[in-house]
Order: C-alpha cells, then sequence, then structure tokens
C-alpha cells in the first residue's frame, strides 16, 4: 500500500469516482421511469406478468460484456452503450418490485378508495404509488448498488469508471490502485444506498421504520 | 330512499348471489341486511354504490336509476364504511377523513376543518389528528372509518360488517353511538352484519336473507322477534327471542304496587301493616333495600325500618323508559323476587312482582300476534 499515491492522484480519483457514480445511478433511474407504466400494467393484468418478467430474466442473463458488444454497434464505445446495458439489468430488480409493491397495497384500502370516489388515475398516484413506495424503493437500492459495481465492466470498453484503477493497478502490478478502486465502489455504493434511505423515510413518514 | 327492483346477481361460473331482490329503504331509516354468509348481503350492498354491477333489475336512488350516474360521482354521495376500515395508511386521521370534501374540490384548510369537526361528532380526541391510522387502536379506527363516512354529509350511509373486528366492549359502544348519531343525522343507511343481535339494536328495519340471495323476512326487529314466518327465520333469530322480544315493549304498562314502599323513618309495626312478604325501605324516596317480614315480625315493633338489616335492591328499573325486559331482569335478580320501578329522579314509584310481569308480557303477546296475523295476511304469497 502507497499511501502517498492518493493525495497525489486525486482529481483522477474524483473525477472516475463521479463517473462512476452516473453509470450507476442513471440507469436504476431510467430502469425506475420504464418500470413504473409496465409494473402498473402488470399488477392489474395478472396475465401480462409473467411473459413480461420472462422476457427481463432472459435479458438479465446475457452476460454484460455480450451486450455490451452488441450495442457498440449502434451507440459506439460510449457511456450511452453502458447506460443501456445497466439500464437492461435494473429493469430485472425494479420490476418485480414495482409490481410487488403495488400489490401490497391492502385490498380494503383500494377498495375504500374505489367506493370513496376516486377515478382510477387519480387513486394510482395517490393512494396506490405512495403504499407501494416502501417496496420500490427497496428494488431501487438493490439496483443501484448492483449498478454501481457493475458500471465498472464498462472499462473493458473503454467507458471511464472506478473500473480503470482495477485495470491501470493490474496492468503496472501496482495494487494500491486496486484497493483505493475497490474501497471507493464500495463507499459510493454505502453512500447512494444511504442517502435512497433517507429519501424513502422523506417520501414515506407514515410507515413504521424498524 | 334506496329502491332494488327484480336485482339478480349472477357471476359467470352460474352462482348466483343475489335473486330478484326487491328492497325498499325509505329515506332517513336504517335497513339492516343480516344473514348468513353467502347470502348475498354484501352484494346487494356493493351494488348500490356499483361497486358490484347486478346481471338484472335496477337499483332506484330516490328515484333516479344509479346507472345513469357517473360512478365516481355517486360514490361521493355515499358515505361508505367497512369492517377492515380501508383507512389511507400513508394519511394522518384528519387527512383521511377529509379526503371526500378534497375529491369534491374543497380547499384543503376547509376540508380539515370539517374533518375536526368530525372527530368532535364521533368521539375522537383532536390531538389524533396528525397520527397515523396504524397508531390508533381498533375502535378508534373504526371511528374515523365513520366520520370519514360522513365528511361530505352525504344522505345515504352504506356500512359493511362496520363493527365485527372489535372487541364486544368496544362494539357495543360503536352501536351505541351509531344510534345517537343516526337519531340526530337521520341518514338513509344500508347495514350488513352476520350478528342478529346488532341487527336488531340498530335497525329500523331487519332483512333477513336466506342462502343465496332471497329475503326470508323483512320486518322491524319486534316484529321479527314476535312473529318469525318460518323455521328458518325462528332458528336464525336464536332460542331466547321471546326474552329479548320484551326489550321492544315499554314497562310503562306494568301495574305498580306501593303498598311494601316505606321510608327508612317508618316502624316495624308500619310495615307489618302493611301485610307484604318483602317491604322496599327508602329513603329521601330513593330504594335502600328490601327486608323480608319473618326478620320483622321478632323485632319490636317501635324499631324504625332505617335500623333493620336490609338486602341489596340490585338494580331497579325507569317505569318510563325502560323496557320489559329491564323489568323482568330486576325482578329476577332482586332478592325479593320483585322489581322496585323508579321515576326518571331515581324515586320509588313502586313494585313490580312476577304476577304483574306475567299480566303485562301476555297483554305484549295478545297485541304481538294480532300484529302478526296482520302481516302475515298483508304478505303476498305464501311464506316459503
Amino acid at each position: 500500500m502507497m499511501w502517498s499515491w492518493i493525495p497525489g492522484n486525486w482529481p483522477l480519483i474524483w473525477q472516475l469516482t463521479r463517473e462512476n457514480a452516473y453509470l450507476g445511478v442513471v440507469p436504476a433511474l431510467v430502469g425506475l421511469v420504464i418500470s413504473l407504466p409496465l409494473g402498473v400494467v402488470a399488477a392489474r393484468w395478472r396475465w401480462f406478468y409473467p411473459p413480461m418478467l420472462a422476457a427481463v430474466n432472459i435479458l438479465y442473463a446475457v452476460p454484460s460484456l455480450a451486450l455490451f458488444i452488441a450495442l457498440i454497434p449502434a451507440f459506439g464505445l460510449t457511456d450511452t452503450t453502458v447506460v443501456i446495458a445497466l439500464t437492461v439489468f435494473s429493469l430485472c430488480v425494479i420490476l418485480p418490485n414495482v409490481v410487488a409493491g403495488m400489490r401490497s397495497v391492502p385490498p380494503a384500502t383500494r377498495q375504500a378508495a374505489t367506493a370513496m370516489g376516486y377515478g382510477w388515475l387519480r387513486r394510482l398516484v395517490t393512494v396506490e404509488l405512495p403504499l407501494a413506495t416502501p417496496v420500490i424503493i427497496a428494488g431501487l437500492r438493490i439496483a443501484v448498488v448492483a449498478g454501481i459495481s457493475l458500471a465498472s465492466v464498462g472499462q473493458l470498453i473503454g467507458v471511464s469508471s472506478l473500473g480503470y484503477l482495477f485495470i491501470d493497478g493490474l496492468q503496472r502490478s501496482f495494487p494500491t490502485e486496486i484497493w483505493v478502486g475497490l474501497f471507493l465502489v464500495i463507499v459510493l455504493a454505502l453512500v447512494c444506498d444511504l442517502i435512497l434511505i433517507i429519501i424513502r423515510r422523506a417520501l414515506t413518514p407514515w410507515a413504521v421504520h424498524s | 330512499m334506496i329502491t332494488f327492483e327484480a336485482v339478480t346477481k349472477r357471476y359467470p361460473d352460474g352462482t348466483v348471489a343475489v335473486d330478484a331482490l326487491d328492497l325498499e329503504v325509505p329515506a332517513g331509516k336504517t335497513m339492516v341486511l343480516v344473514g348468513p354468509s353467502g347470502c348475498g348481503k354484501t352484494t346487494s350492498l356493493r351494488m348500490i354504490n356499483r361497486l358490484v354491477e347486478p346481471t338484472q333489475g335496477t337499483i332506484l336512488l330516490d328515484g333516479t336509476d344509479i346507472k345513469e350516474r357517473n360512478p365516481a360521482h355517486l360514490r361521493r354521495g355515499i358515505g361508505y364504511v367497512i369492517q377492515q376500515t380501508g383507512l389511507f395508511p400513508h394519511r394522518t386521521i384528519e387527512d383521511n377523513i377529509a379526503t371526500v370534501p378534497v375529491l369534491n374540490g374543497w380547499p384543503r384548510k376547509k376540508a380539515r376543518a370539517r374533518a375536526s369537526e368530525l372527530m368532535a361528532l364521533v368521539g375522537l380526541d383532536s390531538e389524533l389528528a396528525k397520527r397515523y391510522p396504524h397508531q390508533l387502536s381498533g375502535g378508534q379506527q373504526q371511528r374515523v372509518g365513520v366520520a370519514r363516512a360522513l365528511a361530505a354529509d352525504p344522505p345515504v350511509l352504506l356500512m359493511d360488517e362496520p363493527f365485527s373486528a372489535v372487541d364486544p366492549v368496544v362494539r357495543a359502544s360503536l352501536q351505541d353511538q351509531l344510534l345517537s348519531l343516526q337519531a340526530e343525522l337521520r341518514k338513509t343507511i344500508v347495514l350488513v352484519t352476520h350478528d342478529i343481535e346488532e341487527a336488531i339494536k340498530v335497525g329500523d328495519l331487519v332483512a333477513l336473507f336466506r342462502p343465496h340471495g332471497k329475503i326470508a323476512q323483512l320486518a322491524p326487529p319486534e316484529e321479527l322477534l314476535a312473529a318469525p314466518v318460518d323455521d328458518y327465520v325462528a332458528d336464525f333469530v336464536g332460542f331466547d327471542r321471546g326474552i329479548r322480544r320484551l326489550s321492544f315493549v315499554p314497562a310503562a304498562g306494568l301495574n305498580l304496587d306501593a303498598g311494601p314502599v316505606l321510608p327508612a323513618a317508618a316502624t316495624v309495626a308500619e310495615a307489618l301493616a302493611a301485610a307484604r312478604p318483602w317491604i322496599c325501605v327508602t329513603d329521601a324516596g330513593r330504594p335502600v333495600g328490601w327486608v323480608d317480614a319473618t326478620t320483622l315480625g321478632a323485632l319490636p315493633g317501635g324499631t324504625p325500618l332505617g335500623q333493620v338489616p336490609a338486602e341489596p335492591i340490585g338494580h331497579s328499573f325507569t317505569a318510563g323508559g325502560d323496557s320489559l325486559r329491564a323489568a323482568l331482569d330486576a325482578a329476577v335478580l332482586s332478592p325479593a323476587g320483585q322489581a322496585v320501578a323508579v321515576d326518571g329522579d331515581g324515586q320509588v314509584l313502586g313494585v313490580a312482582t312476577f304476577d304483574q310481569l306475567r299480566d303485562a308480557i301476555q297483554a305484549a303477546e295478545g297485541s304481538s300476534r294480532r300484529q302478526a296475523r296482520q302481516v302475515q295476511h298483508a304478505q303476498q304469497g305464501p311464506p316459503t
């Protein structure tokens, strides 16, 4: 371990961390935006869900590197390629949680909302989605943490992230760089997770927090 | 007024939940739908606010076919209370209650002010306004459910087993509250229950359902107890319906005997002169206890009754307000086998023996039998 390397390369470390955070968080958010309507549809028409889940799972089974390579002809060696690939993976985690969240709304609450004169859209936005929020955010947390660790694979096609430190450290037989990269991936994941926990608490003041 | 005209609900699997139901719920009255599970009572209720659509037939609300109303608008004019409360877990108590006013476009502040009025009306402490439903007891949650249903002052209230999930003590207090609210508000209420006691307590009219959505008998509760149309109704109403029916007969018709009632200052000699097996001793007009003639016979004639050891009264009944059931209960529990009647201020009016109770009960039986015959004449077609 060569501690002096860290202050000397601080601008590089900071830049790689920001890039890694971007590559980890953006796909999860895009995945959330796609999963919400799909999950609402799947929760409402149950037969729709099994084929939807199967499709997402098959995509999840594709090795990430293979998916990058498949996307390169269209998007090149860019951030977009990595973001699209990681978005596909995040769907697999977030979509089932949106469906589970919608199903966790107590039937009596849903029925009471209807009986009180809610239209379906207003019921969805003001009753069902708020009640599904804790479960949806649980899925988002997993997607973000997984995204942050998967983002380093993007380095293999030249998209910059903390993965650079692994590859560079390996090529130069310089373990300090690898340890710093590993440490920062973990810290980044924990920080993002913590932010999501804070957001969940702010959005769901009614929930019983254990 | 709510009118069912030949309403049938048949599910796709062929099950008939409600079978050609005709029913009229008069405005301002409480109609209880009671029956075993699977008898179609809840389905009938849910057809009123279009949570369930009938297969055939028409439901009119104040003369208008509900099919012609926009479901959401129709529902905002019909309060709805369910067993599991269906409160919104993510909203505070005041916002839960303010739900329908907010849906109707009231500003939030005005809706919350309305919520606070309703919390007072249903007996909820205003401190609970900012709490969430899971922080309240089952009984409190049920009160919130009632307040929420009443928030937009709808003329009609539908209640689906509203008190089934709470313990008996809380249930009795919620039922009492419903009765006092209804005395004040005069809503048209349809209440579903499987509990015949509840039906008899809160209903102006009781519709007792048979399995598969036919009404076995529709009658005021006292008539259901006095004159069940067949064995099914008699069985459902229960074995002690004779005693329970007395709840509907006022005790005012009892002949009271003031002879054995004497003040504490009276002497043993005066008590023996009354020639009764038991003497009811009073102090400033209020009942103190019973003394029996055998005890008195062994005492010097000048002894004041206040110094004679007395047996406790048990409980008395109010001649003007209580029922014959209360009077009979007072007699059964009394050491003298007699019920002490008091007026509204607790002053003893006299006592009633079992003989007098029997006469009053028989008089009531006679009038209810005449009533039952009239009912049977009035009903079209033979009771099945």
